[in-house]
C-alpha cells in the first residue's frame, strides 16, 4: 500500500465543490430549524399542558431516534402515501434536497429547543422579581430582561449543535445527493484510494468546524460584553 | 400493521445485532475516553498533543466518513499486507460488525474523552494527596481514589453518550452490517412501505433510547446515595 498525498491535493478542489451544497444546507436547515425551536420553547414552558406537552413528546421524539431514520422517513417514506404523491406538495417532497432540508430542520429544532430552554431556566430568577418591581409586563420581561441572558448562556451548546448538524448534513450522500461526502465517495469508487480521498474530505468538515467555532466565540463575545468584570 | 408481523423475527434479529455493536462500542469507547482523559491531564506534550488532535478531529469529522475511512482504509490495509505474505489473496477485510463497532467507539470515545478529563478534573485534590500521604501508589489512588469518585460525575453526560452511540449505529447498513435499517431497505423492497418500515426502525431506537435514559437515571440516584442526605 502506497500513501499518495499527490492524491489528496488533486481531489481537494474536487470535494470541495462538494461544500457549496453542504453550506447550503447547512445554512438554510439551520434558520428553519432555529425558528422552529422558538416557537417550540415557548410552547414547552408555557406552563399550559396542552402545549407543553406536544412540544415535549416532539423534542423526546426527534432527539431519541437516529438523523439518517428521520431523513429515509421523509425521502423514501412519504412516496408510501397516494394523497401526499397527488397534492401539490410532491413537488417539493420528492426533491432529495428540500427532504434533507426538512428533515433537518425537523431535527436541529428539538435540540435547539432543548438547549435554549436550559438557557431560559439558568437565568436568575432575581432578575424576574426586579423586572416585575419596575412594572414591567410579562412579555417585555421576557423579551428585556430573560432573553437577551438566556441567548447568552445557550450560545456554547448552540455552537455545538450547529457542528453536529454540519456533520449530519453527510448523510444526504445517502439520498443521492453529492455533497462533500457524496462527491468523496464517487471519487473512492474509481481510485479505491479510502485514505487519501475521505481523509481530503474530512479536511474540507475540519476547516468548515473552525469557521463555526469561530463565529460562536465572536458571538459569545458580542454577547457578553456587559459581563466581563 | 399487517405487513410489520411478517417481518418482526428479521427486526428482532437487527435489533440484537444493534445490541452487540452497543455492548462492544461502548466498551472500547470508555477504553478510549479514559485513556484520552489521562492523556489529556498527563505532563507530557507529546500525549496532549496526540489527545487533542485525536479529539479535535473525531468531534469535527462527520460520523459517515470515520465509519467510511475505518472499514474501507483498514480493508485496503489488511489487503497489501495480506498479498505482501501471499500474492493470490484478492481480498482481506475487517467484519463489518467489528469495523462499525470500532469506528464508533472511536467516535464516541473523542466525545468520551472530555467528559472523563472533566469529570477527573472535578474530584478534590485533597483526595488524591490525602491517598499519597496514606502510601497508596499511583495506580492505586487511580482505582481506589479517582475513578469511584469520578464516575459520578461523568455519569450524565456518559447517559448522552450512550445515546449517541444507539443512535450511530444507523449508518451501519452502509458498510453492510445487517442491522435494522438494513431489515427495512429489504422489507421495503418487498413490500412496498417504506414510511411503516422506517416507522419501525424509528420506534426500535426510540425504545432504546428509553431504556438508557431511565437506566442512567436510576445509575445516578445510585450514585448520589450517599449525598441525597447530606446536601
Amino acid at each position: 500500500m502506497n500513501f499518495e498525498i499527490s492524491l489528496i491535493w488533486e481531489s481537494l478542489p474536487k470535494i470541495a465543490e462538494g461544500a457549496e451544497l453542504t453550506v447550503r444546507l447547512h445554512l438554510l436547515s439551520l434558520v428553519f430549524g432555529t425558528v422552529l425551536a422558538l416557537g417550540l420553547v415557548l410552547m414547552r414552558i408555557s406552563g399550559i399542558a396542552i402545549l407543553s406537552w406536544p412540544a415535549f413528546a416532539y423534542i423526546y421524539v426527534f432527539r431519541g431516534t437516529p438523523l439518517l431514520v428521520q431523513v429515509f422517513l421523509i425521502y423514501y417514506g412519504l412516496a408510501q402515501f397516494e394523497f401526499i404523491r397527488a397534492s401539490p406538495l410532491w413537488i417539493i417532497l420528492r426533491e432529495p434536497f428540500w427532504c434533507a432540508i426538512i428533515a433537518f430542520s425537523l431535527n436541529v429544532a428539538a435540540y435547539t429547543a432543548e438547549i435554549l430552554r436550559g438557557g431560559i431556566q439558568g437565568v436568575d430568577q432575581g432578575l424576574h422579581e426586579a423586572g416585575r418591581a419596575l412594572g414591567l409586563s410579562t412579555s417585555q420581561r421576557f423579551i428585556h430582561v430573560t432573553a437577551p441572558i438566556a441567548i447568552r448562556l445557550s450560545l456554547p451548546a448552540y455552537g455545538n449543535e450547529m457542528i453536529s448538524l454540519m456533520k449530519g448534513t453527510a448523510l444526504v450522500s445517502l439520498i443521492t445527493m453529492y455533497d462533500i461526502t457524496g462527491v468523496a465517495r464517487t471519487i473512492m469508487a474509481r481510485t479505491f484510494a479510502p485514505y487519501e480521498i475521505f481523509i481530503s474530505a474530512a479536511i474540507v468538515y475540519l476547516g468548515l468546524t473552525w469557521l463555526i467555532q469561530r463565529a460562536i466565540a465572536h458571538a459569545e463575545r458580542r454577547f457578553s460584553r456587559y459581563v466581563r468584570a | 400493521m399487517g405487513v410489520v408481523v411478517e417481518w418482526l423475527n428479521a427486526f428482532l434479529w437487527g435489533a440484537l445485532v444493534i445490541l452487540g455493536v452497543f455492548f462492544v462500542a461502548l466498551v472500547l469507547t470508555v477504553v478510549w475516553g479514559l485513556i484520552g482523559a489521562t492523556a489529556k491531564l498527563s505532563n507530557s506534550t507529546v500525549a496532549r498533543g496526540i489527545a487533542n488532535a485525536y479529539t479535535t478531529a473525531l468531534r469535527g469529522t462527520p460520523e459517515l466518513l470515520v465509519l467510511l475511512i475505518v472499514y474501507f482504509g483498514s480493508a485496503v490495509t489488511l489487503t497489501s499486507l495480506a498479498k505482501f505474505v501471499d500474492p493470490s489473496v484478492k481480498f482481506v477485510h475487517i467484519p463489518p460488525f467489528w469495523a462499525g463497532s470500532f469506528a464508533i467507539s472511536l467516535i464516541v470515545g473523542a466525545y468520551a474523552t472530555e467528559t472523563f478529563r472533566g469529570a477527573f478534573l472535578g474530584v478534590d485534590r485533597g483526595q488524591i494527596e490525602a491517598a499519597r500521604s496514606l502510601g497508596l501508589s499511583p495506580f492505586q489512588t487511580l482505582f481506589y481514589v479517582r475513578l469511584p469518585q469520578m464516575w459520578r460525575l461523568a455519569l450524565p453526560a456518559f447517559g448522552n453518550h450512550m445515546n449517541s452511540l444507539i443512535k450511530d449505529t444507523a449508518l451501519l447498513s452502509v458498510i453492510g452490517v445487517e442491522e435494522i435499517m438494513y431489515t427495512a431497505d429489504r422489507a421495503t423492497t418487498i413490500t412496498n412501505k417504506p414510511f411503516t418500515m422506517y416507522l419501525v426502525v424509528a420506534i426500535i431506537y426510540l425504545a432504546f433510547v428509553s431504556v438508557i435514559i431511565k437506566t442512567v437515571a436510576l445509575l445516578e440516584i445510585h450514585a448520589n446515595r450517599y449525598l441525597a442526605r447530606a446536601r
